[in-house]
């Protein structure tokens, strides 16, 4: 649900098919989102999930980093 | 005379930032622009936590003014860096080349005042909500590292984006500039370009030479396949890069590579040939050194004079 989610958001900031999304699709390699891109679409996540609080750090690569971020936030927020 | 609620929030007594040059921006030049009124900034660059231990040290025997570090956060000593600066307890840190979000805490705690630079109105949100004091909002006329959007587009957008003051970079070489970046709603500005001059700046001479002698279209940005853009002079180190950059049979290991250690061998040993000399689009517009006091004093002067005036445009 997460993954949907998450990869439905990319797909509208990227303007792409989300079906091109994969868990592990490189956000900056694969996706070409770079750093201010990133930035950007964590503000969206942040405020589709009820403006949790994402703090980004080296260890984001991958979509399915973020949605594993999430899934944090969300359940620390539950 | 030039009032900004900066000057107050950090003891200063003009809203003048000295910028983090990697490889130029030593303690006393920090010192110097800190005795002027400014702020001067140590850069932390890629060096140890010895090497900035050191500096700091240096730069508190030769002013006992407020200074700044500036952490380039994609050096691989980043963390040591962050700790050699909440334990001697520097006042003010600037950030570049990343997100400082994970360092954060732990400088708010030990009582550092975090002045990040941010190339957009995103980065410049969240740095707000992690505690930042102030942003710098950093054009991509500035030498160095560089973001997309100009000065003149940046600073009024992330003024409008966050509550916290802002400061404008990117372009600000004199009074005219600094006067721009209050009408764009900035309360203070940084320069980097226009204090490589200081004759307290130890740049090797043949980089302020080539300063000096730029002009207007005298620079380039190089670096954007790789992901980091980098606005240089013009030389023949800046023109075989960007000629690389657009070959696809060079891999961006072996440009990495050509560019390694090239600052360096600008700012220290001047080599005209394969230096990078990093330096903003204002450089043709400066013509001498000065004395940091005489930069800082030069520019606030005009940009109150200006300010002043700005009323006889309006009927």
């Amino acid at each position: 649900m997460f993954f949907e989610k998450i990869a439905n958001l990319i797909a509208d900031y990227k303007e792409m098919d989300v079906k091109d999304i994969r868990e592990d699709s490189l956000l900056q390699e694969d996706l070409e989102l770079d750093s201010l891109d990133t930035v950007e679409l964590m503000m969206s996540i942040e405020h589709a999930f009820n403006n949790i609080s994402i703090e980004l750090d080296g260890e984001v690569k991958t979509v399915g980093d973020v949605v594993r971020l999430v899934e944090k936030q969300v359940n620390h927020a539950e | 005379m030039l009032n900004s609620p900066i000057c107050k929030m950090l003891g200063i007594q003009y809203p003048v930032f000295q910028g983090g040059m990697a490889w130029i921006a030593d303690a006393k030049l920090a010192a110097a622009v800190s005795n002027a009124g400014g702020l001067g900034i140590i850069s932390a660059m890629n060096a140890d936590a010895d090497y900035l231990r050191g500096q700091i040290k240096k730069a508190r025997e030769l002013t006992d003014k407020p200074i700044g570090v500036n952490v380039m956060l994609m050096s691989p000593h980043a963390q040591e860096a962050a700790q050699v600066i909440c334990e001697e307890k520097v006042e003010v840190v600037t950030t570049g080349a990343g997100l400082p979000t994970k360092f954060m805490p732990a400088w708010i705690k030990a009582g550092v005042k975090v002045i990040p630079v941010v190339p957009s109105t995103g980065i410049a949100k969240m740095v707000e909500r992690a505690g930042a004091t102030a942003v710098i909002a950093e054009g991509g006329e500035s030498g160095g590292h560089v973001g997309d959007l100009t000065t003149m587009t940046l600073v009024p957008q992330v003024c409008d984006a966050v509550k916290i003051p802002v400061l404008a970079a990117g372009g600000i070489g004199d009074g005219r500039g600094m006067a721009a970046a209050f009408m764009l709603g900035a309360i203070g500005v940084q320069c980097g370009t226009c204090f490589l001059l200081a004759k307290e700046c130890d740049v090797h001479e043949n980089y302020k030479k080539r300063v000096i002698a730029a002009k207007d279209i005298d620079t380039i940005v190089t670096g954007k396949r790789l992901g980091h853009p980098v606005r240089v002079l013009k030389n023949s180190f800046a023109r075989e890069f960007f000629r690389m950059e657009y070959d696809s049979s060079i891999s961006n290991e072996e440009i990495e590579k050509f560019g390694t250690g090239a600052l360096r061998m600008a700012a220290k040993e001047g080599d005209e040939q394969k230096g990078s000399f990093m330096a903003g689009q204002i450089s043709g517009m400066l013509k001498e050194e000065k004395t940091a006091s005489q930069i800082i004093l030069d520019m606030v002067s005009q940009a109150e004079q200006l300010l002043k005036g700005a009323s006889a445009w309006v009927k």
